[in-house]
């Protein structure tokens, strides 16, 4: 059972889940306090997650980013901060159809797949560990916005392109804002991984004894998403053309999918990124 | 108590009338300064819009102006002969009158229902003529009435969301939904047709500033240029200025489209694959249909903006009872509280004459009790004043009651003759 101060995850999780419900409420009626409402859940729920967070950064050294779970659950956090900001500042737009089923995917992803149990392996330095994952986060959750403002960009692009006028409820922001997330997404996300992997080599140049291996799993697929990233934001600047709405919202795209693939990865190969034990080891340890 | 409006609209007289009788805001200070000469007595404002010049008039007693007077000033202000616009004049007294500014101040009444400006020019006529001291209690009343009523509409209904002329779907449903500011874009204007300004000023108010225009005739381009402060280009520099541009509207009478797919290849390679929003306004097209298929392109024509203004005018025709139902409710409140008004001399008079032997009583008490201290006596004159209350209540509200179905004349005589109360 996850719980922390008496919070579930499953009490933030359904504050989100009726935000979202009021989201898609838009497309079927008007009313005026809707609004107030979504805020209020979505924030309510906010609070209980930032509560539960507190609560288990309190009872394990290291966290709120010391599992994989925690990992999961924080990203969340910040993308429903991320939600609150946009629906404070615009709220015509309905970013909660986009934002809030991501954020209740992290959530079940926490709650049913990832890892809860601590890293066990120590970081050499424990600030840069902090720096390490923190910028990898923050990376991570960029990737996720920029996925979302792909998403609404292709959608509003369709609809203008097929002449039709905006869909009651779900009003979407201007291309031209959604393709200036789009950049400034890559750009954050970029540069977080370039902090991420450095901080990441200076802890394994730093550790005794046994040093991640280069060819680990996780760290390939991370170098893999950075090189990615970094060829779309080169590209982008140095290539006008590449710089379309249209293109960047592609490279958001595919971005995101290659995010997917690496937190699989995470999640189900063997690894020793964390200090996590191989999936061989601890067979042959349960022998 | 009189409430009249008499004037035109573009419901049932032509635009040359309507510039006959249009007053503008110097016009406007100046009829509302000869029209207090001549009717000292009563309120007035003046409302003059493109679509529409009214005049409103109020006096709570005394005579109020008839049509004809009304008529001969609207016309004779300007010179003209009342008789060749009485036609074109309506004329709403009281209750149809409160009716129509409500109606007017809503934007029901508009050419396109739903624009936002008709709100801003009734704003403004009010405040023209409350500078003058043309206003009264009841012009005050009713403007103040109008202004809560549209902006119960616009809260309530979506009826302003649902825009159905061409040029504005054209810029609220798809240009404002391609860029997120008008400021720093560059517009270009192939032609000059007439709806090419409209749009132009759609654009400007949301900021659009730098207009360049292209036309065969050079002379038309730098007119044209010169009204909306932009610059003129030659008509052989046409595709460097699409290059250039990020909104395009077009209006040629060509017989044949001018920027081909060919053609665009060319001028979309220069692009370098910035959106383009090409509004095609002429019959038959400027633009081949096949350059709105180019990814960053968004090519609207004529037709497809007549279908999403024939979509939200059905969307809009939905909300119109809403509206409507609103505007019944508040003229109905606004008409019953002007009743009421008209009962306030008898209720102030029933007042007096019952404080005043709650005022004796008290004095032969004080006389009595000498010893009562500040405080008893506060107590004692509150329940003489709650008593006094109590039985003015049901009488008050009776002629509350019968002022939401009329002035209620039968029962302030009655309470008049039954309550002794003198003029």
């Amino acid at each position: 059972m996850l719980s922390g101060a008496g919070i579930g995850v499953v009490c933030f999780a359904s504050s989100y889940a009726v935000a979202l419900a009021l989201e898609i409420s838009r497309l079927l009626f008007r009313s005026g306090v809707r609004g107030a409402f979504m805020v209020g859940f979505a924030a309510a729920g906010l609070v209980a997650q930032t509560a539960f967070l507190y609560h288990q950064a309190l009872k394990t050294p290291g966290s709120p980013l010391s599992s994989q779970r925690d990992w999961c659950l924080v990203a969340a956090w910040l993308l429903v901060v991320v939600y609150l900001y946009l629906t404070c500042y615009h709220p015509k737009n309905a970013f909660g159809v986009f934002l809030l089923p991501l954020v209740l995917g992290l959530i079940g992803v926490a709650r049913f797949l990832a890892d809860a149990q601590p890293y066990a392996r120590e970081p050499a330095s424990r600030a840069w560990g902090v720096v390490h994952g923190v910028s990898i986060l923050l990376a991570s959750v960029a990737v996720l916005v920029g996925f979302v403002a792909g998403i609404m960009y292709l959608e509003q692009a369709r609809r203008l392109k097929k002449k039709l006028p905006p869909i009651r409820g779900l009003r979407l922001p201007s291309l031209e804002w959604l393709a200036r997330a789009n950049s400034r997404a890559i750009v954050v996300s970029v540069l977080m991984l370039a902090v991420g992997l450095a901080s990441g080599e200076i802890l394994r140049l730093l550790s005794q004894g046994d040093r991640l291996p280069w060819y680990d799993p996780v760290v390939l697929s991370t170098v893999c998403v950075f090189l990615w990233l970094l060829a779309a934001a080169v590209v982008g600047v140095l290539y006008r053309p590449a710089q379309a709405g249209r293109k960047v919202a592609y490279l958001t795209l595919v971005s995101f999918v290659a995010l997917v693939v690496a937190l699989a990865l995470v999640l189900s190969v063997d690894t020793q990124h964390g200090g996590r034990q191989s999936r061989a080891e601890a067979v042959d340890g349960g022998r | 108590m009189h409430l009249q409006v008499v004037g035109c609209s573009h419901h049932n007289a032509s635009i040359e009338v309507r510039e006959r009788l249009a007053f503008s805001g110097e016009q406007t200070c100046a009829a509302l300064e000869e029209f207090g000469r001549r009717f000292p007595e009563v309120e007035s404002v003046l409302l003059s819009t493109c679509n529409r010049v009214e005049i409103y008039t109020a006096t709570e007693s005394g005579d109020a102006p008839s049509l004809n007077e009304l008529a001969g000033f609207l016309a004779g202000f300007h010179g003209h002969c009342p008789r060749e616009f009485l036609p074109h004049l309506y004329h709403h007294v009281d209750r149809e009158a409160v009716r129509h500014l409500f109606t007017v101040a809503s934007s029901l009444d508009s050419m396109v229902v739903g624009e936002p400006q008709i709100l801003a020019q009734v704003k403004q006529a009010y405040q023209s003529a409350a500078g003058h001291e043309s206003v009264g209690p009841l012009l005050h009343a009713a403007f103040q009435a109008a202004l809560k009523v549209a902006r119960r509409v616009a809260c309530e209904t979506r009826i302003h969301h649902h825009r159905v002329s061409i040029p504005s779907v054209a810029v609220a449903d798809f240009a404002e939904q391609i860029f997120e500011r008008f400021d720093d874009k560059r517009t270009l204007v192939i032609g000059a047709g007439e709806m090419a300004e409209e749009t132009l000023q759609y654009l400007k108010d949301k900021g659009a500033r730098d207009v360049t225009v292209v036309n065969r005739s050079d002379g038309r381009a730098v007119e044209l240029a010169a009204r909306w402060q932009g610059k003129a280009a030659p008509w052989e520099r046409l595709d460097e200025a699409i290059v250039e541009a990020d909104l395009v509207i077009s209006t040629t009478g060509a017989d044949e489209p001018i920027v081909t797919a060919e053609r665009f290849a060319a001028i979309e390679s220069a692009r370098a694959g910035r959106p383009l929003f090409v509004l095609d306004l002429a019959v038959p097209r400027d633009f081949d249909p096949a350059v709105g298929e180019r990814p960053e392109v968004y090519l609207y024509s004529v037709d497809d903006l007549r279908a999403a203004c024939q979509r939200n005018r059905q969307a809009r025709d939905k909300e119109l009872p809403a509206a409507e139902r609103i505007i019944e409710d508040e003229t109905e409140r606004f008409v019953a509280e002007l009743r009421h008004r008209a009962t306030g001399p008898v209720i102030q008079r029933l007042r007096e004459e019952w404080h005043k032997p709650k005022e004796e009583e008290l004095r032969r008490l004080w006389n009595k009790l000498p010893d009562l201290d500040d405080r008893a006596k506060e107590e004692i004159r509150q329940s003489f004043d709650r008593l006094v209350n109590k039985l003015l209540h049901p009488p008050l509200e009776s002629l509350r009651d019968e002022s939401r179905h009329g002035l209620p004349s039968t029962l302030l005589d009655a309470v008049a003759k039954l309550f002794r109360l003198k003029d």
